[in-house]
């Protein structure tokens, strides 16, 4: 990987057991942005050039120049080796000359942040938001939350209200991420750990139809944002 | 009697924006709204929304397996039969 004359735009931001998070700069800078999508291998420029509007644009090449350093480093790889693959339900894999590679990442980006987490083993989920009130907030609790969940945003009002889902929403599609099922998972049936809906920043987590896997769950939210990850454990670990 | 794509494109218009910009239609239906800038939780509240206009009903396999913009259309359609 050249090193970056326009100056890293991502930094460490979190270790969460074995996972390592990164955030992502992706305020405007044309320096940096030029610099990101020279990194972007064909496909990925091609994609770039597809969308509609410069802020996804810029979102897209700063995250996925800056996920293709970190990659390289980890993997110890040339830019210009790695290359991405999808699952069936579209969750991206790293390919280092044409062989899957030992590592699993995932990313995630809202307004002018972005979050990469990586490690070297179980499945990922990240999932960072903006605190924008969405246009249908009541519609959208009665569709992605349980019974419980809703029971508990029912008691909050105003900001607490939209604080609150938003925490619940980047645990749910951390989660959802980490399985890389897409939205065939209905958000609604399975409901996060109590503990964690009452405050508490990490708890482990297993989905009632896969009990035999445990997941263990943070959140990384902020004052700029909401966030949350889901790791996968190992299975002889506490 | 407007189109399924043509009521699409009108709703996508008034309901979904990106960085407060509306977006149309992609020009490549085989495109998929989050390759337009949507996030998810947009889009879930979109699904809502679509589902009410046309009076369809989603499945997850169905939220799973509708990738495209064409895919949706071809969802709304099946089921208007």
């Amino acid at each position: 990987m050249p090193a970056s004359v326009a100056g890293c735009w991502w930094r460490p931001f979190r270790t969460v057991d074995r996972a390592t998070v990164l955030h992502v700069d992706l305020t405007a800078h044309a320096a940096r942005e030029a610099e990101a999508w020279a990194w972007l291998d064909e496909e990925e420029q091609a994609r770039w050039q597809r969308y509609q509007h410069d802020g996804p644009r810029r979102r897209f090449a700063l995250c996925r120049a800056a996920l293709r350093a970190v990659l390289c480093r980890q993997l110890d790889c040339y830019n210009e080796q790695l290359a991405f693959s999808a699952s069936d339900h579209g969750k991206p894999y790293a390919v280092v000359q044409g062989v899957a590679a030992p590592v699993s990442f995932n990313i995630s980006h809202s307004g002018a942040h972005g979050l990469i987490a990586v490690a070297a083993a179980g499945r990922l989920g990240v999932d960072v938001e903006e605190r924008r009130a969405p246009r249908d907030l009541d519609g959208l609790i009665s569709s992605v939350l349980g019974p419980d969940e809703q029971a508990e945003l029912a008691l909050a009002r105003g900001c607490r209200k939209l604080h609150l889902f938003f925490n619940f929403w980047t645990i749910k599609e951390a989660l959802i991420k980490a399985l890389g099922l897409g939205l065939a998972l209905d958000m609604s049936r399975f409901e996060i750990p109590s503990a964690m809906r009452r405050g508490k920043t990490t708890s482990i987590f297993q989905f009632p139809q896969m009990p035999t896997v445990r997941w263990r769950l943070e959140d990384l939210g902020n004052e700029h944002f909401a966030a949350a990850i889901a790791h996968e454990l190992a299975p002889d670990s506490n | 009697m407007a189109s399924t794509a043509e009521r699409l494109e009108k709703l996508i218009a008034e309901n979904l924006e990106v960085d407060g910009q509306p977006i149309n239609l992609p020009e490549d239906l085989n495109a998929s709204l989050l390759e337009a800038g949507v996030s998810s939780m947009e889009l879930v509240a979109f699904g809502r929304l679509v589902s009410r206009e046309f009076n369809v009903a989603f499945s997850p396999e169905d939220c799973a397996n509708i990738n495209s913009v064409q895919g949706l259309i071809e969802h709304i359609d099946s089921q208007a039969g």
